[in-house]
């Protein structure tokens, strides 16, 4: 087995204290730093997604998976720094305003960084004007996800997204949308431009918006 | 005509109900929130979180409620978590005392004497359940990765919250003489359950069968399970637990078909989601064509028509009390 493949398979089982030490020895190797995150760590997140999707594993092995990747990207932090490697793009992410669920936004935080993202994370209860704010200050921002997991503050994600629909820049991002009761139908009514049913499509559907 | 209490036992058996049990109707006994025993000396011991307040709940949980939210929310914040690293737990978590003097117990008598136990079920309220004590104390995160990284950690902090509940069943066994148990714990998203069945075995299921066993010694009839989730892959763990009526199944789980399957074994209250019914822009059309979908679909025996809610009330004013008037409509037309 490769290293890569070692990598790519530490990480999709979850084996949080040794990929560390593999990425260590994989860029001793000489292996490119940006080779072992995209074929070792985002290709292995992908299958742990697409696993997620059908059911096949649920959200501690998600999680745990995640965070193995999070140890590895450490160590290829100062490496991809110093060729000048980026991420895919900039995305903000957060629960609309009367809503504190946390759990379903911070697993796609997570898939989403995990693909290849930069992520700023809003928190929950975000006002309207803190979303409009975090895309009109920063021109990198490539995609706005919004969650909602209440029926109750289904008003406040259709708020969210006329404001965020209303912003000068509004060319310039995309807008992603999701939880609980959130539905396609709804997506359309309220002119967001896609929606994701759980974390693993989130990621997906964030690189399908910067294609 | 049957009892509010015999028609659903006759329901969950497989007799002759002559009517569908309507929603909470044979829980609420009390005149509280939900109808049913919610207070006692340990509930009247520790502030209650009111909407715009923050507490410290029994177990230094810090409890936020914003004026603008419709529920509390423990809170995870560096500052505020309670368990940071899970092999500590011993050092950290300290389960509240129990030791409530009897008067404390029997001036709840008169409540409970009156309660018309051949018509309702005196029916015992408790939240949070076993799994949800775990994630209010380290956050869900860290919960869910604790069951890979610390096992054997994680099933010693589940002994001891379990032993604790065990104690406050018996204490409330012994002095209510409950009939029912109306049991939060949720389990899942709408999509999935949070934790595989294998893991859910191992860490989950011998608690609750220690904790419903405890309750079932000591005379509850039947056990009534909140998880307004996905949780159609843990029925038979629900059922090795001692779980009657499984409230809460949302529609994904396709519950006619868990109906069909496991009907007689438990049964199951909900399938009317309040992500459907309970909206700002709720109509009387809806809730009466899910509330037929619901009780065509399911039958009459082994489920009982219900709101996906953890108790009997609405987000928006007025639609549990139309549920109700459907579902006594279609009593009227199908029985």
């Amino acid at each position: 087995m490769s290293k890569i493949q070692e990598i790519a398979t530490a990480v999709e089982n979850g084996k949080t204290k040794i990929v560390a030490g593999l990425v260590q020895e994989a860029l001793n190797e000489g292996i490119a730093a940006q080779e072992i995150l995209n074929v070792g760590m985002i290709q292995a997140m992908d299958v742990v997604g697409a696993k997620f999707g059908r059911g096949d594993i649920f959200v501690p092995e998600m999680l745990i998976a995640a965070k193995a990747m999070k140890n590895g990207v450490e160590v290829l932090k100062p490496k991809l720094a110093a060729a000048g490697s980026s991420s895919l793009g900039k995305v903000v992410i957060g629960t609309v305003i009367g809503d504190l669920h946390d759990i379903g936004k911070n697993l796609v935080a997570m898939m989403i960084e995990s693909a290849g993202f930069e992520v700023k994370d809003l928190g929950v209860d975000v006002p309207v004007d803190k979303f409009v704010e975090a895309v009109d200050s920063d021109s990198e921002v490539k995609i706005m996800a919004v969650s909602a997991l209440l029926t109750t503050t289904m008003p406040a994600m259709k708020d969210t997204v006329d404001a965020l629909n209303a912003s000068k820049n509004r060319a310039r991002f995309k807008i992603l949308v999701g939880g609980a009761p959130i539905t396609q139908d709804f997506a359309n009514q309220i002119k967001a431009d896609s929606y994701a049913p759980d974390a693993a499509s989130a990621a997906k559907a964030a690189k399908a918006l910067i294609a | 005509m049957l009892t509010k209490r015999q028609n659903l036992l006759e329901t969950i058996r497989g007799g002759n109900p002559d009517r569908f049990v309507n929603q909470y109707e044979a829980f609420m006994c009390q005149p509280t929130r939900y109808g049913m025993i919610m207070v006692n000396p340990y509930v009247e011991a520790y502030p209650a979180i009111t909407r715009g307040g923050k507490i410290k709940n029994a177990w230094g949980v810090t409890i936020f409620w914003p004026e603008n939210v419709p529920g509390a929310f423990p809170m995870h914040d560096d500052e505020h978590k309670v368990l940071k690293d899970i092999t500590e737990w011993r050092k950290v978590v300290k389960a509240p005392p129990l030791d409530f003097p009897q008067k404390e117990w029997d001036k709840f008598k008169p409540s409970l004497d009156a309660i018309d136990r051949n018509e309702l079920f005196a029916t015992l309220f408790n939240a949070p359940g076993i799994f949800e004590q775990l994630h209010y104390l380290m956050g869900m995160d860290d919960c869910l990765a604790n069951f890979y990284e610390e096992p054997e950690a994680m099933k010693e902090l589940i002994n001891f919250v379990t032993e604790w509940q065990i104690n406050y069943a018996t204490l409330l066994c012994e002095n209510f003489r409950p009939d029912a148990l109306f049991q939060h714990d949720d389990w899942g998203s709408h999509r999935s359950s949070f934790i595989s069945p294998a893991m859910f075995d191992e860490f989950l299921v011998p608690a609750y069968k220690k904790l419903y066993g405890c309750y079932k010694s000591k005379g509850v009839e039947l056990i009534v399970h909140h998880n307004d989730a996905y949780s159609a892959n843990l029925v038979p763990s629900m059922i090795e637990m001692g779980i009657d009526i499984w409230q809460g199944p949302v529609t994904t789980n396709n519950t006619p078909e868990l109906v069909k399957k496991y009907g007689g074994k438990i049964s199951f209250m909900g399938d009317i989601d309040n992500g459907i019914i309970d909206r700002v822009d709720w109509t009387r059309e809806v809730l009466a064509a899910e509330a037929r979908r619901a009780v065509t679909t399911n039958g009459k025996m082994y489920y009982i028509p219900c709101c996906t809610m953890g108790g009997p009330e609405s987000s928006y004013p007025g639609v549990y009390e139309a549920l109700s008037e459907e579902i006594d409509k279609l009593s009227k037309e199908m029985f």
